[in-house]
């Protein structure tokens, strides 16, 4: 009896154990891209309709199956147009918007895309509460109509410049959804749209009901597609989108070459370079990350809380800070600064940065009669003497040097910190801590997001040991409820954004700047529209307000935003230290030539809707 | 009663072994209020070193001194474990066993009570209660709340074990005798539990430590206070296991282990000891 | 007998789980996350742009969607009067599906792995626990204690990331996430079932391993006062054989709390098990529980925590009805 059942607990065992070999049914790996999905398991995994807004983008759906009408690529700094022919034709008063479309493009199920989808698309909205832009098109819309197969005309209720913003595409935008398929559907915010009918160059084949894993495959027909028109056949035949876990997870995924693009931690990358000699980051070297994303990070104070509500307080909390300080901590020094509530981009260094380095060295402050020059624009090469120390190789030329690390930051000036608090009644306590001009201790708690690899989560923990060195009681606190407080304004200091997000295609920064605007301001305990700062200027209104007469393509828009960065750094609603470095893992073994600090060809994310302008640039490895 | 302890601590080496541990975790406890960094900081020491004489467990990557880390990190999670064991094993004791004894309609209020305890929904709570006190949430207070969510489960055990109790010759005899209840559970059914108490006692402060953990994992927790919980969260982030920086990860680790394994002994070997009939057995034995 | 004990038990039942129902209706809405506000955000970070007035007119829509419009007294009765016909609402986070659809479709994982560990866990860990007191002076019981108790304390997440580490990435024994793979068609095939298990296996083995602790120390206790008691030591006495004293004895007197344990323990599996999900990468409720709190998906927690008071409390109601049925000692109240 003994022997019989050991001999089945062990044929049981073996079967267990060999089942993957003897019944393996998954694509041929050499042909599979496998990549990450960012933003962790999916909810509910057979529901792809996400005009319905709460389906997630970047399963798959918004990189490999639906298309936008135009693209923006932040690293080029273009507009590529996608379902459209050409950038958006506007009449002479901004009341109309015209687009051409590109022909000969058909819908993964065979039916050919016309007019006919695009107006479906915007009447669909606005006829559903519910869908995403609903509202915004009942607001800005009069009338949609089609001149012909391939031409719309949008009727605008009033002047703008920026319509076509919407169908931009930036993570994120109204995509076009087919109309053959939504018209018989009875009621569209339900229907799953399962499987998913796109105009994008690869299908669904099959995904996993748990929610972790999705895998497409190319369609046959993939030169009546707009990435097959414009940069011709995707090489992987199967791509496959999985959640494998946190970073841990990942990075054992990535050394058993099971996953070929994810988004990591500075630690779990450096655990991946050691173990896998194909992989590497954004850069083969230091600083291994990308550090040029269309998006300022680092923090934002609560400008109706005292005592964030004085700007010399804001100034002193950010003199006391040490930028190379702050870069090692967070991120070893992978880091490109950005002071100026603009990110550091490769097209901004250009039309912006360029322009702001004299006004910001020249930038002085006050103090008791005296004058101080603050600003540190020898920083970049501070921060290259730092990394050849530590033995990185860093590039020699200014240039390059300033791509890397940004254009400098506020000096570290714990002294001119000290004037400024003790000018505003602040006093020290016989311990040497900060105490409030009311005597009592001065506390800082500043929430942040509780992803530890979030820049919000790595800069409060850096800021806050920072402020209490200068004698500051001061603690990060990462908390789930880090959004809802923010929202409500119930916090002092917060990890995060100082500034809205650009577009980081063309010139125009009014999408990452009219936050500030006074129209969305809304007092404490009202929900937050605006910026979480709760900060105004009227001056930046007026600014603000000639960037939307303006077109978004006058170059007219680079002083207006230049100005409004000056006011911003004169109030200081936040701490703009740095653009949102990312650690993204990418392993040669199975595929190579995907863009990278040596060449960089597009937008290096995969979580972005530009990986599929990226897929034909891969290059298999024969592996 | 030094003499017991005495007596227990040279005879029975799984008393030596708890008592030694527990001591010695206490005694590290207090030394560890004389470190001399401060726990919240980082980079007060130079990274990634080695142990050495001046670190005898090395530095994390944060740029802290792991032996002073975990020495307030023992401290911090002992007070957690003990006044959060300490809040639910009293009301569980005292509710399970009145309320079993009694019976009756108090026996019934007093139940729904308890069953409405078990099943509150303690994930929803305890993240409410984190959110609303945020960094007021220290040990003291998370030990409450804690204690207050571990007594319902082994109240109700309690009170089983003194339904079938209650019908035994002994009780009858005592109550024959003119006993009050208050007596008769406190000195005829007390003794007769507490093995079964010591050995939820030590659940309870497995189920607090791993509570703890799972806590600080997820973000719930002080962040900034050194606990066990806390420590392994931290060098789960720098990829401790990977980098095999061994001293940062099997730290915390070890002293998990050791604590709730010296504890065990520990009650294990108590509880044969106030039984009087296992007293005989380990008396006969040696 | 009935008037006495069953029919205020039965009243103590329905008092219970309509406090818990209750409650679980209050706390979502205690929490500062507001799903309108986080549905709202959630757009916004989709990439979505969307102007002041545009911001208002849709949170709007979306209380009237989700029926957040009347007052809170009008959503209890009218959340009370859904539950009887089993309507959980619709998920705002997944919306317009259904909080029964959601739950369905994870649940199955969840009561699988939970289920079998739970009764792999109980069922190795009353044995041994039993044999531990039967044998007191074997060195091979106690070693096995040793080993039992000691990986006990390790941190659970602890556990099953070694565990993973060692059996999927070091020698790639077992998949290394997923409840299942792909290319296999799911449904009652042998192929499905062997590869199901496969995935299983280490998600379950992490939770035997710290849960065997329990169940052993349990037996353990109980069964020792058993030991000493009268009528064991008379069956030794007369010299009845071994293995009838273990189990006719010993172990089937111990064995009563060990069910209750047992019962009490099914109606949590509802709550899912949050870390191994999240270590091993598996599907179920914990993970969903966990998300719907951090994005004050109300229905959704209200939904899953529904399932878990109905277990629990039911649970607690048989093991209490069948209790005076397995010990005589307590029919006689």
């Amino acid at each position: 009896m003994r022997k019989k059942s050991m001999l089945l607990m062990l044929a049981l065992s073996v079967c267990l154990v060999f089942s993957s070999v003897l019944f393996a049914a998954e694509p041929p790996r050499n042909e599979t891209l496998i990549v990450d999905i960012l933003t962790g398991k999916v909810g509910n995994p057979g529901n792809f309709n996400f005009w319905a807004t709460w389906v997630g983008n970047d399963k798959g759906l918004q990189q490999l199956v639906i298309d936008p009408l135009w693209m923006a690529d932040y690293v080029t700094g273009e507009m590529i147009n996608v379902l459209a022919k050409e950038n958006p034709i506007y009449n002479d008063d901004l009341t109309t918007m015209t687009v051409k479309l590109r022909e000969g493009i058909y819908w993964n199920d065979g039916v050919p895309f016309t007019a006919d989808d695009v107006v479906y698309t915007v009447e669909l909205s606005m006829e559903t509460p519910g869908f995403g832009y609903h509202t915004q098109f009942n607001q800005d819309v009069a009338k949609v109509y089609k001149t012909d197969d391939y031409t719309v005309v949008f009727e605008l209720t009033q002047p703008n410049s920026r319509f076509h913003y919407q169908f931009l595409d930036r993570w994120g935008a109204c995509r076009i959804l087919p109309k053959h398929v939504f018209e018989t559907v009875e009621d569209p915010l339900s229907f799953q749209f399962n499987p998913p009918v796109g105009t994008g160059p690869y299908k669904l084949v099959e995904y996993d009901l748990g929610g972790y894993w999705f895998l497409y495959e190319l369609r046959e027909d993939w030169e009546r597609t707009a990435t097959g028109m414009l940069y011709g056949k995707p090489a992987p035949k199967y791509v496959k989108f999985i959640y494998v876990g946190d970073a841990s997870k990942k990075a054992m995924a990535m050394i058993s070459h099971e996953l070929d693009m994810a988004d990591l931690t500075p630690e779990s990358l450096e655990v991946v370079l050691a173990r896998n000699e194909y992989a590497s980051g954004y850069y083969k070297d230091f600083p291994w990350a990308e550090l040029l994303h269309p998006c300022v990070t680092g923090a934002a104070f609560n400008t109706l809380v005292p005592p964030f509500d004085n700007p010399e307080v804001r100034w002193a909390l950010n003199l006391a800070l040490d930028a190379k300080n702050l870069a090692m901590t967070a991120y070893n020094g992978a880091v490109a600064f950005a002071p100026a509530y603009i990110p550091a981009l490769l097209p901004y260094y250009e039309h912006y940065y360029e322009r702001l380095l004299p006004y910001l060295e020249e930038y002085t402050m006050e103090i008791d009669g005296e004058e101080y020059k603050i600003f540190n624009s020898n920083l970049p090469f501070e921060m290259a003497e730092e990394a050849k120390r530590r033995g990185y190789d860093v590039p020699e030329t200014e240039d390059e040097i300033r791509v890397m690390f940004g254009y400098g930051w506020w000096k570290h000036s714990p002294e001119l910190a000290e004037k400024l608090l003790l000018k505003n009644g602040f006093t020290r306590g016989r311990d040497g801590k900060w105490l409030l001009p009311d005597g009592t201790p001065w506390k800082i708690e500043i929430v942040c997001l509780t992803a530890a690899t979030n820049p919000s989560f790595k800069w409060a923990f850096a800021i806050a040991n920072q402020w209490a060195s200068f004698g500051i009681d001061c603690e990060a606190i990462p908390t789930e409820q880090c959004q809802a407080l923010t929202e409500s304004g119930d916090y002092m200091v917060v990890g995060g954004q100082p500034a809205a997000e650009p577009f980081g295609s063309g010139i125009d920064l009014y999408r990452g700047l009219n936050v500030y605007h006074s129209q969305y301001w809304k007092p404490l305990g009202e929900k937050l529209v605006g910026h979480q700062s709760r900060w105004v200027n009227e001056e930046i209104d007026y600014y603000i307000e000639e960037m939307e007469k303006a077109d978004y393509s006058d170059p007219i828009n680079i002083d207006l935003a230049i100005e409004v960065a000056k006011l911003l750094i004169d109030g200081q609603p936040g701490v703009s230290v740095a653009s949102f470095p990312g650690f993204m893992g990418l392993d040669t073994y199975y595929w190579t030539n995907y863009p990278t600090g040596d060449n960089p060809y597009a937008v290096p994310w995969y979580h972005w809707p530009n990986l599929k302008f990226v897929l034909p640039f891969l290059q298999p490895t024969g592996r | 009663m030094f003499r017991v302890i005495r007596d227990l601590y040279v005879n029975d080496r799984r008393f030596t072994f708890g008592f030694t541990v527990l001591v010695f975790f206490v005694i590290i406890s207090f030394v560890s209020l004389l470190s001399p960094y401060d726990m919240r900081a980082w980079n007060a020491v130079p990274r990634y070193l080695p142990p050495s004489a001046k670190h005898p467990l090395g530095t994390n990557s944060i740029g802290q001194d792991i032996m002073w880390q975990a020495m307030v990190a023992t401290k911090n999670s002992l007070l957690l474990g003990a006044i959060a064991a300490a809040i639910s094993r009293v009301i569980a004791i005292v509710v399970g066993l009145l309320s079993g004894y009694k019976g009756g309609i108090f026996d019934r209020i007093v139940m729904v009570m308890t069953d409405s305890f078990i099943i509150l929904p303690m994930f929803p709570i305890l993240i409410l209660i984190a959110t609303i006190l945020r960094s007021s949430l220290n040990m003291v207070v998370l030990g409450v709340v804690i204690g207050l969510f571990g007594w319902a489960w082994d109240a109700r055990l309690f009170r089983s074990q003194i339904l079938s109790l209650k019908e035994r010759e002994f009780t009858r005899t005592a109550v024959f005798s003119g006993l009050s209840t208050f007596k008769i559970v406190l000195t005829e059914h007390l003794p007769y539990v507490f093995p079964l108490v010591m050995a939820t006692t030590i659940n309870n402060v497995i189920w607090v430590i791993g509570m703890e953990v799972t806590l600080s994992m997820l973000g719930l927790s002080n962040l900034n206070t050194p606990t066990i919980g806390t420590m392994i969260y931290w060098a789960l982030q720098y990829q401790a296991i990977f980098l095999e920086m061994w001293n940062w990860i099997l730290t915390p680790v070890t002293i998990c282990v050791v604590l709730i394994l010296g504890l065990y002994m520990l009650s294990t070997s108590i509880s044969e000891y106030l039984d009087p009939r296992t007293r005989l057995q380990m008396i006969r034995k040696g | 007998m009935l008037k006495k004990y069953y029919i205020p038990r039965l009243i103590q039942y329905f008092t219970v789980l309509f406090i818990g129902l209750t409650l679980v209706f209050v706390i979502p809405r205690l929490l500062p996350s507001n799903p309108v506000e986080h549905q709202l955000s959630r757009m916004m970070s989709q990439g979505q742009y969307l102007d002041p007035s545009a911001i208002e007119a849709m949170r709007e829509t979306l209380e009237q969607l989700y029926g957040l419009k009347g007052g809170t007294f009008e959503q209890y009765i009218d959340y009370f009067k859904r539950l009887f016909t089993g309507d959980l609402g619709p998920s705002f986070t997944q919306f317009p599906t259904p909080v029964m659809t959601l739950i369905r479709q994870s649940l199955p994982w969840t009561v699988g792995l939970l289920f079998a560990s739970l009764s792999i866990s109980w069922i190795v860990g009353t044995v041994l626990g039993g044999i531990r007191v039967s044998f007191p002076r074997s060195r091979l019981a106690r070693l096995i204690e040793l080993l039992i108790m000691g990986v006990r304390p390790i941190p659970y997440y602890i556990v099953s990331l070694v565990l993973l580490i060692l059996f999927a990435f070091l020698w790639p024994v077992f998949p290394m996430s997923g409840g299942y793979s792909m290319g296999v068609k799911v449904g009652f095939n042998a192929r499905f079932i062997l590869d199901l298990l496969r995935h299983a296996f280490l998600p379950i083995l992490s939770m035997v391993i710290i849960e065997i602790g329990g169940w052993f120390l349990q037996m353990r206790n109980v069964a020792s006062n058993i030991v000493e008691e009268d009528y064991v030591v008379y069956a030794e006495a007369s010299g009845l054989p071994k293995a009838k004293i273990v189990f006719m004895y010993i172990m089937r007197n111990a064995i009563i709390p060990q069910i209750t344990g047992f019962a009490l323990n099914i109606g949590f599996i509802f709550g899912g098990a949050l870390i191994t999900e999240i270590v091993f990468a598996y599907p179920g409720m914990g993970y969903l529980l966990y998300s719907a709190i951090l994005s004050g998906d109300y229905n959704l927690i209200m939904g899953i925590n529904v399932f878990s008071i109905v277990g629990v409390s039911t649970a607690m109601l048989i093991v209490d009805l069948i209790y005076p049925l397995l010990d005589p000692r307590v029919r006689y109240q």
